[in-house]
């Protein structure tokens, strides 16, 4: 246990069943990351690389001797459900690829949404309206995500993310369904968010835009393979 | 919070809520018509019972209760008893004034001799009677005849020119008044000498003062002389209208109270056998309806005294066989039946067994000098009963009848219930995504099954409380929609070709540009307006549907009082099973998997 870690994943192991098949996805891997880097897990399909971010999370549980994910050097999964809960609503903010919006809402609810669970809806709307209009869909508000392109949904899920002011940003393949422009776009969004200070832990298989981060973490069946550190984040 | 707002969403923005809603509506709303008219049904038996017979009735078959005044006498000075009436029931024939034709009609009567006053105070008569004052048509009816029985005097009267124009006038506005409504009062009233037009008005008391035809029937005699108040059903001219009211054919020249009719029993001796026939003619001064259809169909109430006469129950000398000219006594006049009505709050039950303690006191009571008795209090053949014993075989099968509509429409409650779970099984499967989105935002268990209850408690809410408005409105308008449907209007099944054509048209229209669902809509929407149309032609060709026979289930009108009780409960009943049928998908619901979820497709 090192305490300089903001988010730490010791030892994870995670097994599905496939059936009756047990299929290990990770076994072993160990990750640290310290407030204000931004970390790419880089990694093929299949590497493990999408269900250590949701470990990493607090959205999926290690197998019952699978290590352990610490954040500020408390274990996350030895809490209470409802420390889960408040853990995956205020600490971590989650950006997917397929951005994950609530259809029937509008931008703006969808972006308020995490503030209405942990009852922080005080300035709530203005916080989340600040956020959006930010990151350009000032008028989308009250668009229903069907009628936004994929780069303002995209935006519109990392604002919402961003809402409760969590303290890492999980991003799993971010830009994975944009073209390269609009991919672009919302690198640079996170980009300025790290530069802000934000923590992100970004998955994906794209060696390119592993390039931006502090540091990249290899991840092969299942295991590390190599860290690199970068000297500087661009 | 954002539960409400999750629910708010996904009610308004799909069909399947409004379609569960619909079907909760439709399944709350039969349940509460059907009990509602079955309770009702169980009601208006029970109550009729009680309204036509008092709360217990002394019975002694044919061959009556002598000495039954005093026993009357005897029973209303007990301060549990309210007042006793006496009845003399029989069968008989009475012969109608219809057609218009020497070959007239003869209908089968179950007579009651009654003595009007306190029958009245025993039962609901005076509340039962249908003829008030006479319509703007009866009086006019009541002046022609009233001519015509005076035409001899009048003839004298008047000069020749005038009687001539008067007969002409009578004879005009009898014609007419067949189709539609004349001013024949006001001319003859205008025309005649007005010491003539008094003379006519007091001819017939009803004509002077419109208030004596109630007090009429209330008294079964018309100016002086003993009447008939027949039941509404017994005489085939009156129509029951749309709005349950009810007219007399031909703008109301087939009105009873016009015209007189011979009642013919047949009294019968103490082996059973038939004495010589009796007939008398009266006239008709009111009618009845009581609502139930087999009593308003047959029964006719007339003076006591005369089916006493009619049916040798009057009082007569006991003579001696042996010595005819010796007098032995008087066998008093004698009543088949005694109706007890109790003093409010009196239990039936109560009441039964303090007139069978009275009669026994009655019978101790009897003068010596007494030649004929009455029945003994173990005589088989005397019954004290309840107006609910009397009435055990009508009310006893509905009651058993209600219950098991009840058991059977609780499966009602399994269907809404089983509905509820596939819609929410498949609103579940359809928003697992959404659910593992919450769940990585932070959402907890309880709060998703919570989004799952209300929703379905939205439904459930909004459904009863729209089937209780519907099972309200058509228990309320159920003798409407019965004529309807029984006799559905043309211009129903024009309107619904008009519409069928339309869909056509629209789904030719739409055919063109080759999408499948307009054309399904259309042609399912031709087809259903098709099949009204011409089902609604169907039931108009075979002379209407009778859904609903008066004959067969009593009254003549269907229940339409809302059994509140069970409505509620069929409500909160309703409601609940809403919840038990969404409870399942929402705790499925809570335990998905969030990152599964988030792949779902």
């Amino acid at each position: 246990m090192n305490n300089r870690f903001l988010l730490e994943g010791n030892n994870l192991k995670k097994t599905y069943l496939l059936g009756r098949t047990e299929v290990p996805v990770l076994h072993g891997a160990s990750l640290g990351v310290e407030e204000g880097q931004w970390v790419t897990i880089l990694g093929s399909s299949g590497s493990g690389k999408s269900t250590m971010l949701h470990l990493l999370g607090g959205l999926d549980k290690p197998n019952l001797d699978g290590g352990e994910v610490l954040f500020r050097g408390k274990s996350v999964w030895k809490q209470s459900n409802r420390k889960i809960n408040q853990y995956r609503n205020n600490d971590i903010g989650f950006v997917f690829q397929f951005y994950h919006l609530l259809p029937e809402l509008t931008v703006l609810e969808n972006t308020v949404l995490p503030t209405m669970l942990n009852m922080r809806s005080s300035g709530a709307r203005e916080r989340a309206t600040a956020l959006l209009e930010k990151f350009n869909l000032g008028h989308r508000l009250n668009h229903r995500p069907r009628e936004l392109s994929g780069g303002e949904r995209q935006r519109a899920a990392i604002a919402r993310a961003l809402v409760n002011e969590p303290s890492v940003l999980l991003a799993d393949e971010p830009t994975g369904n944009l073209d390269e422009e609009t991919g672009k776009e919302i690198l640079d969004v996170l980009s300025n968010l790290h530069d802000n200070g934000l923590t992100v832990i970004l998955v994906t298989h794209n060696k390119e835009i592993a390039g931006r981060g502090n540091k990249i973490v290899h991840l092969r069946h299942g295991a590390i393979q190599h860290t690199a550190t970068l000297a500087q984040s661009t | 919070m954002y539960q409400t707002l999750l629910t708010t969403r996904y009610l308004t923005s799909r069909v399947i809520p409004l379609i569960a809603v619909a079907a909760v509506a439709l399944c709350v709303a039969l349940v509460i018509v059907v009990v509602s008219v079955m309770t009702g049904f169980l009601n208006m038996v029970q109550s009729s019972g009680k309204t036509l017979m008092g709360d217990v009735i002394v019975s002694y078959g044919i061959s009556g209760i002598p000495h039954y005044d005093t026993l009357i006498q005897y029973l209303e000075q007990d301060t549990d008893i309210f007042a006793a009436t006496p009845i003399v029931e029989g069968w008989g024939l009475l012969q109608m004034p219809y057609p218009d034709s020497e070959s007239k009609q003869s209908e089968t009567v179950q007579v009651w001799g009654i003595d009007p006053l306190s029958f009245a105070k025993v039962t609901s008569f005076d509340e039962s009677l249908q003829w008030k004052k006479p319509t703007e048509n009866q009086k006019s009816w009541l002046l022609i005849d009233a001519i015509t029985e005076n035409q001899d005097f009048l003839r004298d009267q008047l000069p020749e020119e005038d009687w001539s124009h008067l007969a002409l006038l009578v004879n005009t506005a009898s014609r007419e008044m067949n189709y539609k409504e004349t001013r024949i009062w006001q001319e003859v009233q205008e025309f005649l000498p007005s010491m003539l037009w008094n003379h006519l008005l007091s001819f017939d008391e009803r004509l002077s003062t419109p208030e004596r035809l109630l007090h009429q029937g209330l008294t079964l005699s018309t100016n002086g002389v003993d009447g008939i108040v027949s039941g509404l059903h017994v005489s085939e001219g009156n129509e029951r209208q749309k709005d349950g009211t009810y007219q007399v054919i031909r703008n109301d020249y087939w009105w009873l109270p016009r015209y007189k009719g011979t009642l013919t029993m047949l009294p019968v001796d103490n082996q059973g056998g038939v004495i010589e026939p009796e007939s008398v003619i009266m006239p008709f001064v009111n009618e009845f309806q009581s609502g139930v259809f087999m009593i308003d169909e047959s029964r006719v109430f007339v003076p006591i005294q005369i089916t006493q006469k009619l049916l040798h129950l009057d009082e007569a000398e006991v003579i001696n066989i042996d010595d005819p000219s010796e007098v032995l006594g008087k066998d008093p006049a004698r009543a088949t039946s005694i109706l007890v009505r109790g003093m409010p709050n009196v239990d039936a039950d109560d009441l039964r067994e303090k007139v069978k303690h009275l009669y026994s006191g009655f019978l101790d009571n009897i003068p010596d000098k007494t030649i004929v008795f009455p029945p003994l209090d173990n005589d088989p053949g005397l019954t004290i009963n309840t107006w609910e014993e009397q009435q055990r075989r009508f009310t006893g099968p509905v009651e058993k009848e209600r219950e098991l509509m009840r058991t059977l429409f609780s499966i009602v409650y399994l269907v809404v219930a089983a509905l509820i779970l596939s819609i929410f099984w498949s609103i579940v499967f359809e928003k697992t995504r959404d659910i593992g989105i919450l769940r990585s935002i932070g959402a907890s268990r309880a709060s998703i099954v919570w989004i799952f209850l209300q929703y379905s408690l939205v439904i459930g809410i909004a459904g009863s409380a729209l089937g209780l408005c519907l099972g309200w409105f058509i228990t309320k308008k159920i003798n409407t929609i019965h004529e309807i449907m029984g006799n559905p209007p043309i211009g129903f099944a024009f309107g619904s070709l008009a519409l069928a054509a339309i869909m056509a048209l629209m789904t030719i229209a739409k055919a063109r540009k080759g999408f499948v669902l307009p054309i399904v809509l259309g042609s399912l929407g031709f087809l259903t307006f098709g099949g009204i149309g011409a089902l609604v032609l169907f039931v108009r060709h075979i002379g209407g549907l009778v859904i609903w026979d008066a004959s067969v289930y009593y009254f003549s009108i269907i229940p339409n009082e809302v059994d509140w009780p069970s409505s509620i409960a069929t409500v909160g009943g309703a409601i609940l099973f809403c919840l038990l049928g969404a409870v399942i998908p929402a705790a499925k619901a809570a335990d998905t998997d969030p990152v599964k979820a988030l792949r779902h497709e």
